[in-house]
């Protein structure tokens, strides 16, 4: 668990390269995308063995299955999920323009991850949902 | 006025694109582009019912135009139609056999068609078992199932129970195939933040476990409960 956290401030919710790119620099986590409800990647930086693209695919319908598990979680309401195996974890936040998903390694600590996630959620939300 | 629907699109003015998408449409129904935009658009404000129809619209005048059979398959899935998924995604494979998301989709939906063809007659019993487990007093919500979705504990047991165990189990499906392709190996935990509760998920290959608290509720305390009515559940399943 890590205890020394780096929680990133993206300065501007439209540029979802930016707040991607600032998440990155949480501790133990070695990559991420945005993509839109459809399935197509907005902006990507994942390790060198990851294809963008099934895991795009997936992560979309992921979110969506999130945001349909009852009537409080409609609409991209629902702040941030974590989906943990024994060798690392997803995490996944939603917002009006589609969904962040980081990967973490084991070590990667869901207080701090979700911490991060939701203040670039909240920074994407001001920015997108007018 | 396709590209200007693109841009405020991108900008993220999506009524507004809609609208220019809609005259465009008026004046040329054949466009497909436009119909595929106009998907895409209904995709990211979350209207699955439109988002199928244009869809559709886009198959009727191109019937293997890989982004509409995506993601006509994406919404069948959403919907729970899962052989309609795999017909549309095996119709797109077979025109075009290098297509990573949807032989990602597809592994998915074959998974959940599999399974449910499993399940069978298989009745749920949820009332049996339900005190064994001590379910802890904070828990709002718990449900116990095999990993084809026959539940084996509920609590509380609805009419809804069945369809919200269907949920879960293509929830951990998807992350599980998630996971997969971002090299991690199979779901084993999940952590689901609603707005007014935490939903605790823990599963392996034949069963899985979600337990519901206040999102009061500490976490380590909660992940404390999970693992311990996950041990009960294991022992009365064995």
């Amino acid at each position: 668990m890590s205890t020394a956290a780096v929680i990133p401030c993206p300065a501007d919710g439209r540029n979802l390269r930016g707040v991607l790119a600032e998440l990155l620099k949480l501790e133990h986590i070695i990559g991420g995308l945005v993509v839109a409800p459809d399935g197509l990647v907005i902006a990507a930086n994942l390790p060198r063995e990851v294809q963008a693209e099934p895991l795009s695919a997936l992560a979309a319908a992921l979110g969506r299955e999130l945001e349909l598990r009852g009537p409080r979680l409609r609409r991209g309401t629902f702040p941030t999920a974590q989906f943990a195996s024994v060798s690392g974890s997803a995490f996944i936040g939603s917002t009006p323009v589609g969904y962040v998903v980081l990967l973490g390694e084991p070590r990667a600590d869901w207080e701090v991850v979700r911490s991060g996630l939701h203040g670039a959620l909240g920074t994407v939300y001001r920015a997108w949902a007018g | 006025m396709l590209r200007r629907a693109q841009r405020l699109r991108d900008e993220g003015r999506y009524r507004r694109a809609a609208g220019l998408v809609d005259e465009t449409l008026l004046h040329d129904p054949r466009n497909v582009v436009g119909h595929l935009l106009a998907a895409s658009l209904h995709m990211v404000l979350r209207e699955t019912g439109q988002a199928r129809t244009s869809f559709e619209r886009v198959l009727a005048l191109e019937p293997t135009q890989p982004r509409a059979l995506l993601g006509l398959a994406r919404v069948e899935l959403e919907e729970g139609e899962t052989a309609a998924c795999c017909t549309l995604l095996n119709r797109a494979l077979a025109r075009y056999p290098d297509f990573p998301e949807a032989r990602a989709l597809l592994e998915v939906a074959r998974g959940l068609l599999a399974s449910a063809d499993a399940k069978g007659d298989a009745t749920s019993n949820a009332a049996v078992g339900a005190d064994r487990l001590r379910l802890p007093a904070e828990s709002r919500e718990a449900l116990f199932m095999r990993a084809d979705a026959t539940v084996i504990v509920a609590e509380p047991y609805g009419p809804r129970t069945d369809a919200v165990a269907a949920r879960a189990v293509k929830l951990s499906r998807v992350a599980t195939a998630m996971l997969g392709r971002a090299g991690l190996g199979p779901l084993r935990h999940a952590v689901i933040e609603g707005a007014a509760e935490t939903t605790y998920l823990r599963t392996d290959d034949a069963a899985l476990l979600t337990l519901s608290f206040d999102r009061d509720v500490k976490s380590a305390t909660a992940v404390e409960h999970l693992e311990r009515v996950w041990h009960r559940c294991r022992s009365e399943l064995a």
